[in-house]
């Protein structure tokens, strides 16, 4: 195994669950200037970690969570999640997605079982495993309703509930709640942080907001403008569990004060 | 639409309308029993029922084939889109001669009048849905694990089968079209043929008869689709 210079990773190079080394991808639409979105990436998460990952706007976030998930390839670099190099779609990762992307012909139910579907699953297996989960994120009763009797909080539930369906080791989460209004993403952040705490996931959640990005994770990556790489990675020292009351401590502030100083040279550089 | 046969009735009674130019309510349900009785109506039904089948699900098959062709693949769409909105928007009914001289009196004509009329709107329906495809959705059921079949039957198929059925609702009514054009053209029986040959005949009753049969036939097709859509595709009640 070959291990290039740790740049900006925080943890020990061998034990990182998933390890990003050096990736670079470049977008080449058709008749236009190709588009860097990352440059020699490199990142490192533990296992059950929550990392989020803060930038500029196209700086590669998205990216890097399609190229984890298996839906992009690098043009080079290497990425291996548990110790296995990324080839494609695999059911050790899966994906919220911020748009829900729920199936609208669809229910509630057809939904969250997609993935189980497309492993081939029995139904009465996957009623299983589908009924626990629509219990516990809070959508029992709404079973048989198609998306859009859904309420924007009850859609990303249940894009939520199809990624744990699957039993992912790997959450992605691509600006989950930035489709949702202030409140309800405020109840979806506690309830993220729950379900977290229950399943143990690690998670790697991209986001434009620094006090979401503070408030749920273990350690939060700026990242510089495009073609994009990790800048910096902040510890979070805060306790857990986590309540809303903690986002107004001079602690919190601080930490969203540093973070927003070090993600502001990518901006208005 | 009670009102409007009563009106219609009752214009009679006070103008003297010449029979042979204009006929009453009245008259044209007495011709309508007798058509019905005497098993012409069936039959001329039957026999125009036939090429409507053959050319309605050609038309569905070609139109949804080379729609979804033509959505899929961007450069045939732009190749075939100038041809096709130009056999699309013109009156086809002005090929109908030619159609007719080449496929032959007879079902063979027929089916084909019915096929161009009735193909367009399953072509350009289905193209639209193609090409409406939320890439999102396939990027969602990729990322777990979805094989090219999958993305094919759980989100291609769900999401181009509203835009064809819409397309079917068009297509029923230019079918219709296709069927009396082509009997007035060239047929010895049917019902576009008996329409024609009652107003020859100044039968204005019969006439009037077949055409309402023929108005209902049409209604009755149009609002089944409707109903068959809203059974089929609940998920669209509040989006559409």
């Amino acid at each position: 195994m070959t291990t290039i210079g740790q740049r900006n990773g925080g943890l020990d190079v061998m034990a990182a669950y998933i390890q990003a080394r050096n990736i670079n991808l470049a977008f080449r639409p058709s008749q236009r200037a190709p588009v860097r979105a990352l440059a020699q990436f490199d990142l490192d998460v533990a296992e059950g970690e929550f990392l989020s990952i803060v930038g500029p706007s196209g700086c590669g976030k998205s990216t890097f969570l399609n190229v984890l998930l298996g839906l992009l390839r690098p043009d080079s670099g290497d990425l291996m999640v548990d110790g296995k190099r990324i080839a494609g779609p695999g059911t050790d990762r899966a994906m919220v997605f911020q748009e829900f992307g729920l199936l609208p012909w669809r229910t509630v139910q057809a939904n969250v079982e997609l993935g189980l579907e497309l492993k081939r699953l029995p139904p009465d297996k996957r009623r299983a495993i589908s009924r626990p989960l629509i219990d516990m994120i809070g959508l029992s009763g709404f079973e048989q309703h198609y998306p859009h009797e859904l309420s924007g909080g009850m859609k990303q539930r249940v894009g939520l509930a199809r990624a744990l369906a699957t039993d992912p080791k790997v959450l992605l989460m691509d600006e989950p709640f930035a489709a949702l209004d202030a409140q309800t993403r405020d109840i979806m952040q506690a309830e993220l942080l729950r379900v977290w705490q229950q399943a143990r996931k690690t998670v790697l959640f991209v986001t434009h907001q620094i006090e979401e990005a503070v408030y749920l994770s273990d350690r939060v990556v700026v990242m510089t403008r495009r073609p994009g790489h990790a800048k910096k990675v902040f510890d979070i020292a805060l306790p857990r569990p986590r309540d809303y009351e903690m986002r107004v401590t001079p602690q919190f502030n601080d930490i969203k004060l540093a973070i927003w100083q070090s993600l502001r040279d990518e901006i208005t550089a | 639409m009670a009102l409007f046969f009563a009106l219609w009735e009752a214009v009679f009674l006070v103008v003297p309308f010449n029979p042979l130019f204009i006929s009453k309510p009245s008259q044209i349900a007495l011709g309508l029993l007798d058509l019905v009785s005497s098993g012409d109506l069936a039959h001329d039904l039957t026999v125009s029922a036939v090429p409507f089948v053959y050319g309605f699900s050609a038309a569905v098959l070609v139109g949804v084939a080379l729609g979804v062709v033509m959505g899929w693949r961007p450069r045939v769409g732009y190749a075939l889109d100038p041809l096709m909105t130009v056999f699309y928007a013109s009156p086809l009914v002005a090929l109908a001669p030619l159609v007719v001289f080449f496929f032959g009196v007879g079902v063979g004509g027929k089916a084909m009048i019915i096929f161009l009329l009735a193909v367009f709107p399953f072509m350009f329906n289905a193209a639209a849905g193609v090409r409406a495809v939320d890439r999102l959705l396939i990027d969602v059921v990729r990322s777990l694990g979805g094989s090219e079949r999958d993305l094919y039957l759980k989100v291609m198929l769900p999401s181009v089968l509203p835009y064809i059925v819409a397309g079917a609702r068009i297509a029923i009514g230019r079918a219709l079209i296709g069927v009396l054009v082509a009997e007035f053209f060239a047929a010895s029986e049917g019902i576009g043929y008996a329409i024609a040959r009652f107003g020859d005949l100044f039968a204005l009753d019969r006439m009037f008869a077949c055409i309402i049969v023929i108005m209902v036939i049409a209604v009755v097709l149009t609002q089944g689709m409707r109903w068959a859509e809203r059974a089929a595709f609940p998920w669209r009640r509040a989006a559409g």
